[in-house]
């Protein structure tokens, strides 16, 4: 789902340079200006989400109906049932109106609410997508800060190679060498973890017990996501650290005295986030797209798989609220993003 | 700050711990007997697309359905033939133009109303009006234009002409006293599913009392009253698996009984396996190359798209048809798990099968060469063959499916074979939809695709009309003689004289070849045999464990040590003998345990060592 991001770059990421001019406004100002960007990103996203996958190939009650009995008038009862005989100026104006009073309509192959199944997929997706990107922002940032500080020794050496080989893995590989290990044992070591799924059976998932063996199932998941994400951040959050690494104030600090610890973590890392904040907000902004490759090896239901399969479809509806959904959220990660710059680096309100 | 080092530590701590703990607390699922409720447990490979019989199209939605509701006949699993079901007995008048069905009068709904012919008079009705039930399965009652219930044991059908495909009707019959609230605009998208723990009204031998459409779970409990006699295990789950080899890996491990849709190469890798039982079964479909036999613009007569005059022309694609090597194809694109294809209805329904002369289905390419020079289609000087007026044949455009790879390979060969033959072609790989697109338009000469076939031939021999010209048929096959004798059999009502009919079209259809068929497919099933036996296969010998015509054997199985002699079912698998299960016990809390010692131990070395390495550098 990356077309998501076209819809909105990370516009304020790129530090403006500093002006002499004093900026009138400040803060308050900066940050109406991006709400306001936003808000037509969104606009934007509302109608290009109607006709982009009505160019799509395909007749819904054709894929629908091959196999089964019928005849034509059953094709074109399906078609009227479903509102696809209109002409589409009028299929857009309905779907608008639809939209803007919170109904995404009636999905063409599972033929319940969009809004139902959006709202069942969109939880599994955010707590192994959403899990697995802050462990591996966290892990991640931290294997990056230790590789710089310590470049070209043997932890750098080894974190980068290692965090450099798990991002080439395709990431279904790598899921299913974890459940041929670890879910179905091997040798003397038994099988550890459930092979797929989001829970057991009549478990009701927010029971105690419940909780705990979600937590089972999605152990091998997020970490097979996690990772696949290291080094995205470990490798980030090295090369910007390594920018600081000369900076005159460090050399004053280390000058006053300092421990190596202090100078480390107090002066050079908070100088060195800002890219890394960047990062992390953008990928956030795609955790509601979901991991389709992870999603479908560990058989967990999420939006990613949901959107893939109605392609094939293609199910109008699903694909629109799907997209409605990931695009919303990356532009209000980007809003995030773009908020938090102008609190973290005042350059950029100009 | 935090120091990231701590905080990882405790992350990591807090993350395996309590997964260490429940590992020992939780295994694989209870091994069936006992105390335990006897639960069946099957991995399918795609999600129901609706509980609601009028909606869904998905093999699995069939699936579920049949256990939850009864029909008006039923299949035998021997060989397919008819059998009563909720209609114990049925005669036609002489013209064919009114049905009486005699209906059981033991027969209650799951929530204690009793099953009656108004109820089967109500489905139809819903299913003879205008909303999406019709949609769905109007075409089986072809020529249907009443149906009523003098009384609770009688249901008649009015006709407007002959229907021979009666009384074979697949519709699943819905308890009046729910349904008949849902209006035809609700039923576009009425769910039938359980809702807080009030199982779904229906008369099967299971009731649904867990799972929504587009869920990944749906749990099924017996229904101890069932008419045809009570299952014998306690519950039937179904869990969604979006990969092949992950459901597998279940089935080694025992989270899964049952597995279904996996390849020829997995059962392979499981024949070997103590307790488990897998095969290749025939399933009732088969796969074809289709040729541009004749698009046209259907308002004018006039053609449309652009294919190759040879492939509009039936002796061209009949020669063709010799050049294709189908136990080739079997043993290599197929892995065996397959047999060569014949004609469109598959050999499993002995009834209507046609089985076209050996030497027609032989690969013989010399003949296929001598055919084409006779028809005028003669190699010139550069080795390439001609169209009869002698310009040259130019290049045919052959399509396969992306989303599957039989269809690329197949399509490879092919490509081959006609080569040999001096045929030049091109393939391009594109996805269903977008080949849809493709035949609708006309624009192509050849492609790959494959279809399911009912139990009664008529739907299958419907595509091949003129009528299905723009729908359902994507040969654009049409010939009059054909379309004659589609009408006569589907009005005729003697068995044998239909049967003929069905033959004779499956000859013209092998003579014109518009389809050249290539295989009739194989799906790979696996059920762990030490825990499960009295498995039924439909038909006997080569049938499908799941996915028949009617429920046999979720209503044969039984948990391995209470088998017996499965109620002298003779074709039910055996149980195997049970061999020792390991249970996840000590040794895995042990395990669990020393991984997380080990990654704490680890991760408290490194911070130990970041302090010391800090320590010495100042």
């Amino acid at each position: 789902m990356t077309l998501a991001a076209s819809a909105a770059g990370p516009e304020g990421a790129l530090a403006a340079p500093p002006r002499a001019r004093r900026s009138r406004g400040g803060y308050g100002r900066y940050a109406g200006g991006k709400v306001l960007g936003s808000l037509g990103s969104l606009a934007f996203v509302l109608v290009v989400n109607f006709f982009l996958f009505r160019v799509l190939p395909g007749d819904p009650a054709r894929t629908l109906g091959r196999g089964r009995f019928s005849s034509p008038e059953q094709l074109e009862q399906f078609n009227a049932a479903y509102g696809l005989d209109e002409p589409l100026p009028q299929q857009f104006l309905t779907y608008l109106g639809n939209t803007l009073s919170g109904d995404l309509g009636i999905s063409l192959r599972y033929r319940v609410p969009v809004a139902d199944l959006l709202v069942d997929r969109i939880g599994p997706t955010l707590l192994l997508v959403g899990t697995s990107t802050l462990l591996a922002a966290l892990v991640g940032m931290w294997l990056g800060v230790r590789s710089a500080w310590a470049r070209g020794q043997r932890f750098d050496r080894l974190s980068t190679g290692a965090s450099l080989t798990l991002y080439s893995m395709p990431e279904w590989w790598l899921g299913l060498l974890l459940i041929a290990t670890l879910a179905v044992g091997f040798g003397p070591v038994p099988g550890l973890f459930p092979t797929g799924g989001l829970h057991s059976v009549d478990v009701d998932p927010w029971s105690p017990g419940g909780v705990l063996d979600v937590a089972r199932h999605l152990t091998l998941p997020v970490l097979t996501l996690t990772l696949a994400y290291l080094a995205d951040y470990a490798l980030v959050m090295r090369s910007s650290l390594l920018d600081e690494l000369g900076s005159d104030y460090l050399t004053t600090a280390r000058a006053k005295g300092l421990r190596d610890q202090a100078v480390r973590n107090r002066h050079a890392v908070p100088n060195a986030l800002l890219p890394a904040t960047t990062v992390i907000a953008l990928n956030f902004g795609f955790v509601v797209a979901g991991a389709i490759t992870v999603e479908t090896v560990f058989s967990i239901p999420g939006l990613g798989l949901l959107a893939t399969e109605a392609l094939e479809i293609p199910d109008y509806w699903v694909l629109q609220g799907a997209f409605l959904v990931a695009s919303v959220g990356v532009i209000l990660a980007n809003l995030l993003a773009n908020l938090l710059y102008g609190v973290l680096d005042p350059r950029v309100r100009t | 700050m935090v120091r990231p080092g701590r905080l990882l530590a405790g992350l990591l701590a807090g993350c395996l711990l309590p997964v260490g703990m429940l590992g020992g607390l939780s295994g694989g699922a209870a091994a069936a007997g006992g105390g335990d409720p006897a639960r069946f447990t099957v991995a399918l490979l795609n999600e129901v697309d609706s509980f609601n019989p009028f909606l869904g199209i998905e093999v699995e939605s069939y699936e579920m359905w049949a256990l939850t509701y009864d029909y008006l006949v039923d299949f035998s699993t021997e060989d397919l033939s008819l059998q009563p079901s909720l209609a114990t007995d049925w005669e036609s008048s002489d013209d064919g133009l009114e049905w009486r069905f005699t209906i059981r009068d033991d027969v209650t709904w799951s929530d204690g109303e009793p099953l009656t012919a108004d109820d089967l008079a109500f489905t139809y009705s819903r299913v003879l009006g205008k909303g999406p039930e019709s949609a769905t399965w109007k075409s089986w009652l072809a020529g249907v234009t009443e149906v009523e219930a003098p009384d609770d044991t009688t249901l008649v059908m009015s006709l407007s002409r002959p229907n021979s495909v009666l009384p074979m009707v697949p519709i699943p019959i819905v308890p009046q006293h729910v349904w008949s609230e849902v209006s035809g605009e609700a039923m576009k998208s009425f769910a039938a599913e359980p809702t807080d723990g009030a199982p779904v009204v229906g008369s099967g031998p299971f009731r649904l009392v867990e799972g929504t459409a587009g869920g990944s779970t749906y749990r099924f409990e017996a229904n101890p009253d069932y008419w045809n006699g009570a299952p014998h295990v306690d519950e039937v789950v179904f869990r969604v698996f979006k990969s092949e080899d992950p459901a597998v890996q279940a089935l080694v491990k025992g989270e899964v009984d049952f597995v279904e849709g996996i390849s020829a190469l997995q059962v392979d890798s499981l024949e070997g396996r103590d307790g488990v039982l897998a095969q290749n079964a025939d399933t009732p479909g088969f796969d074809e190359i289709s040729f541009n036999a004749g698009s046209v613009d259907l308002e004018t007569g006039e053609p449309i798209g652009d294919p190759n005059p040879a492939v509009l022309d039936p002796e061209f694609r009949f020669a063709v048809g010799l050049a294709l090597d189908r136990q080739q194809l079997v043993d290599t694109v197929y892995q065996g798990a397959g047999r060569p294809g014949s004609t469109i209805v598959p050999p499993g329904y002995a009834t209507f099968h046609w089985e076209p002369p050996a030497e027609d289905l032989a690969h013989d390419p010399e003949r296929a060469a001598a055919l084409l020079d006779e028809a005028g289609y003669t190699v010139g000087a550069d080795g390439l063959r001609t169209l009869p007026d002698g310009s040259p044949l130019g290049t045919l455009r052959l399509f396969a499916r992306s989303d599957s790879a039989t269809s690329t390979k197949v399509m490879a060969y092919f490509k081959e074979w006609l080569a040999d033959l001096g045929i030049e072609s091109e393939v391009t790989t594109v996805e269903s939809s977008k080949l849809t697109d493709i035949i609708l338009a006309g624009e192509f000469d050849a492609f790959e695709w494959g279809w399911f076939v009912d139990a009664d031939p008529t739907s299958m021999l419907s595509y091949m009309t003129c009528d299905q010209r723009g729908n359902w048929s994507d040969s654009w096959y049409c010939d009059d003689e054909y379309d004659a004798l589609f009408e006569a059999q589907g009005s005729e009502l003697d068995p044998e004289v239909r049967a003929e009919q069905v033959k004779t079209m499956q000859e013209t259809l092998f003579r014109d070849a518009p389809y050249l068929v290539t295989a009739y497919n194989t799906t790979g099933q696996a059920v762990r045999s030490d825990r499960f036996a009295c498995l039924l296969q439909q038909p006997a010998e080569t049938g499908q464990w799941i996915f028949q015509q009617g429920t046999h054997t979720y209503r044969s199985i039984r948990p391995a040590a209470e088998a017996g002699d499965c109620d002298g079912a003779t074709s039910a698998t055996e149980a195997a003998a049970a061999g020792d299960e390991e249970g996840p016990g000590a040794g895995l809390l042990v395990g669990a345990g020393g991984l997380v010692v080990l990654l704490v131990a680890g991760v408290a070395v490194l911070v130990v060592r970041r302090r010391g390495t800090a320590e010495d550098r100042e």
